[in-house]
């Protein structure tokens, strides 16, 4: 489904992705793990079409169709899906309307009709259910005021609603606490199907012990420096990140 | 020739040209008000009043069909025709006549103009205790021969414990200039309650010199809703007076401008007596080489303690050839008041189209869903459902997006 080829991207001439390769099959779950800085962000970043990253060379073929080649909205129209590590406030815009929207123009370039109200209005419900929303929550203004917990759970909200093909997950963790992470985690793992995938950016395996990966990468540097399975992440957590960076440090250069 | 030639010439007509001699003795001793007047130094009438204006009307047929076009086509309307009342509605307990008492009210040279020589407009009166269920339309249509002033002068009366909400537009009909010097007087008596909206969504032969005064008894209650969506020339002067303790008084507007258009939006807010509130908030989008200017002044006076005074204005400007200037005024000679001011001026937030762009919507539907939500909060103040979404209606045109929520 996602085959990234020798990935190198920066910002203002400094070079932050220094050839990733990556591939990931339907049905697949991979978590990219990775000590601060080492370019967890600025991947799911280039993946979904921030045109602040300036990407130099390499490919990141979606279906066999290069991502780069594609406006960020296009990406969402194939069913690309980022959940951002700090979600934007809109203020004006309710999160109903929101997604509306967001269904609305998808609906348009697939050549359908706006999703009917009642069979919209169905849907945000069913989902809210699975992610434990209170029912004011759809009125409210976009990540408006929201805590941390509840802009992470409108992002997954908008996930559920989205049904893309791949889902990046930056740091969905971050700012969760303990009960609202096993909502959120629970959410995702009903939401994965054997024809979709998930990529999980997270500084810690915490929220590896929910969401259960198949694959597990070691990014460092701007390198994926270790792949493994999902015994990796409790060794990361076990014994750190230095023993590995060293290595790899030595092989490129810090 | 100049409009002052234009109306000179008028004058000397006839003594019966002038229906108030001091009011025209004082336009003519101030003349129109230039940049070097404080109040009008970022709005040049020159250009304007270079034009060729008639001032006798010449007014061309304007069809029911027109009429219907041209409104909101709500039950009640009065609807003035080149300067004649045409139609106007019964309601109970609201009495509408003709505007025959020209009241010498004015406060400089524009008004002065307007009590001098204005023939028309209309008088208002709602009875005490009656409350108006359908909003009232007023409409003054202009369709003439040639560039001319049009000049109407307006008196509302809403009687003890009474309330009436009113749409109003000014609009011309072809493409000769037409400049509109409206004055209009309200009075609030107590616990009297209007809400006055002004949807000014002009082509660019409309040019609106507005001059309101709500003058506002005890605990009565006022909403003005300005949403200027077009137009060559507006300015709009709002003038409130609180004469009585426990007032509110109300400004929202909504001014989108592209092209060349140019709006000012005056406001006065004037408290003089104690426990009252006031709420302005005013919302700019530019874009084209369009500009704007917005003056709030309020004058929180010694007896007017413990008043609550509260004026915003943000713009956005979405070109780099467009401009806003922006002059918050406060000024206050009592202790014990709560008063705040804030004047924003910025782009789109980019993070923001981005977010938006990961979730499917495009680059251009983003900004305007952006755009027409930051005019949201005064937007939504419009209590009239048809008339908020006649409003947002036009901003999707305005903004030539789909806003289909």
């Amino acid at each position: 489904m996602l085959k990234i080829e020798n990935l190198k991207a920066g910002v203002d001439g400094v070079e932050i992705l220094k050839g990733i390769n990556l591939s990931v099959n339907s049905g697949e779950v991979h978590a990219i793990m990775g000590p601060n800085g080492s370019g967890k962000s600025t991947l799911s970043s280039v993946i979904a079409g921030d045109e602040t990253f300036e990407v130099s060379s390499g490919s990141v073929l979606f279906d066999d169709e290069d991502l780069l080649d594609l406006d960020p909205d296009q990406r969402a129209h194939k069913g690309v899906f980022l959940s951002f590590q700090y979600p934007v406030e809109i203020p004006g815009i309710s999160v109903s309307n929101f997604i509306k929207a967001a269904i609305t123009e998808k609906r348009k370039v697939l050549g359908l009709d706006p999703m009917p109200a009642k069979d919209l209005l169905g849907k945000m419900r069913e989902k809210m259910d699975l992610l434990n929303m209170k029912p004011g929550y759809l009125s409210r203004n976009m990540n408006e005021g929201f805590s941390g917990g509840e802009k992470k759970r409108n992002e997954i909200f908008q996930m559920a609603m989205l049904e893309p093909k791949l889902a990046i997950l930056d740091e969905t963790d971050s700012g969760l606490d303990i009960d609202a992470l096993k909502v959120v985690a629970n959410g995702v793992n009903k939401l994965k199907k054997s024809n979709n995938a998930t990529i999980v950016i997270t500084h810690y395996q915490r929220l590896l012990d929910y969401i259960v990966p198949d694959y597990v990468h070691v990014l460092h540097n701007g390198r994926i420096i270790k792949s493994g399975g999902k015994e990796l992440a409790h060794k990361l957590e076990e014994k750190g990140y230095d023993w590995i960076t060293k290595l790899a440090d030595e092989k490129w250069g810090s | 020739m100049g409009l002052l030639e234009k109306i000179e010439q008028y004058t000397n007509r006839g003594t019966d040209k002038v229906s108030n001699k001091t009011a025209y003795s004082k336009f003519i001793d101030l003349g129109f008000p230039s940049v070097k007047n404080e109040e009008w130094k970022y709005t040049s009438l020159k250009k304007i009043i270079s034009n060729n204006f008639e001032i006798e009307n010449q007014g061309e047929e304007i069809t029911d069909q027109e009429i219907k076009n041209n409104s909101l086509d709500l039950d009640n309307k009065v609807v003035f025709l080149n300067g004649e009342l045409y139609q106007k509605p019964t309601i109970s307990g609201v009495k509408i006549e003709k505007n025959i008492d020209l009241s010498p009210k004015y406060n400089d040279a524009i008004t002065a103009l307007n009590a001098a020589l204005a023939k028309n407009g209309y008088n208002i009166t709602v009875s005490e205790n009656t409350i108006v269920d359908k909003p009232l339309e007023i409409l003054f249509l202009t369709k003439n021969k040639s560039e001319n002033l049009a000049q109407y002068r307006n008196e509302i009366i809403v009687k003890k414990n009474s309330s009436i909400k009113i749409i109003e537009q000014v609009k011309n009909l072809n493409n000769n200039l037409c400049f509109s010097n409206m004055f209009t007087n309200i009075n609030l008596e107590e616990k009297a309650i209007i809400e006055f909206n002004k949807l000014q969504n002009n082509n660019e032969s409309q040019i609106i010199v507005d001059n309101t005064n709500i003058n506002q008894e005890t605990g009565s209650n006022s909403t003005f809703n300005t949403l200027l969506f077009g137009g060559l020339f507006t300015r709009n002067n709002l003038n409130f007076s609180q004469n009585g303790e426990r007032c509110e008084s109300n400004m929202n507007g909504v001014v989108i401008l592209d092209n060349s258009e140019f709006a000012d939006n005056h406001t006065y807010m004037d408290h003089l007596k104690a426990n009252c509130e006031s709420n302005e908030l005013y919302k700019g989008i530019y874009l084209g080489k369009s500009k704007g200017v917005f003056n709030g002044k309020i004058m929180v006076r010694p007896d007017a303690q413990k008043i609550n005074a509260f004026q915003a204005n943000n713009n956005l400007l979405l070109s780099d050839d467009s401009s806003i200037n922006s002059k918050p005024q406060l000024e206050i000679y009592a202790d014990d008041v709560k008063c705040s001011h804030g004047c924003t001026i910025g782009q789109l937030d980019e993070d923001a189209i981005f977010y938006m762009n990961t979730r499917g919507i495009s680059k251009e539907d983003a900004k305007a869903i952006l755009t027409y939500a930051f005019a949201s909060d005064a937007l939504n103040k419009i209590s009239i459902p048809y008339l908020y979404d006649v409003a947002k209606d036009l901003i999707s045109k305005k903004l030539n997006v789909d806003l289909s929520f």
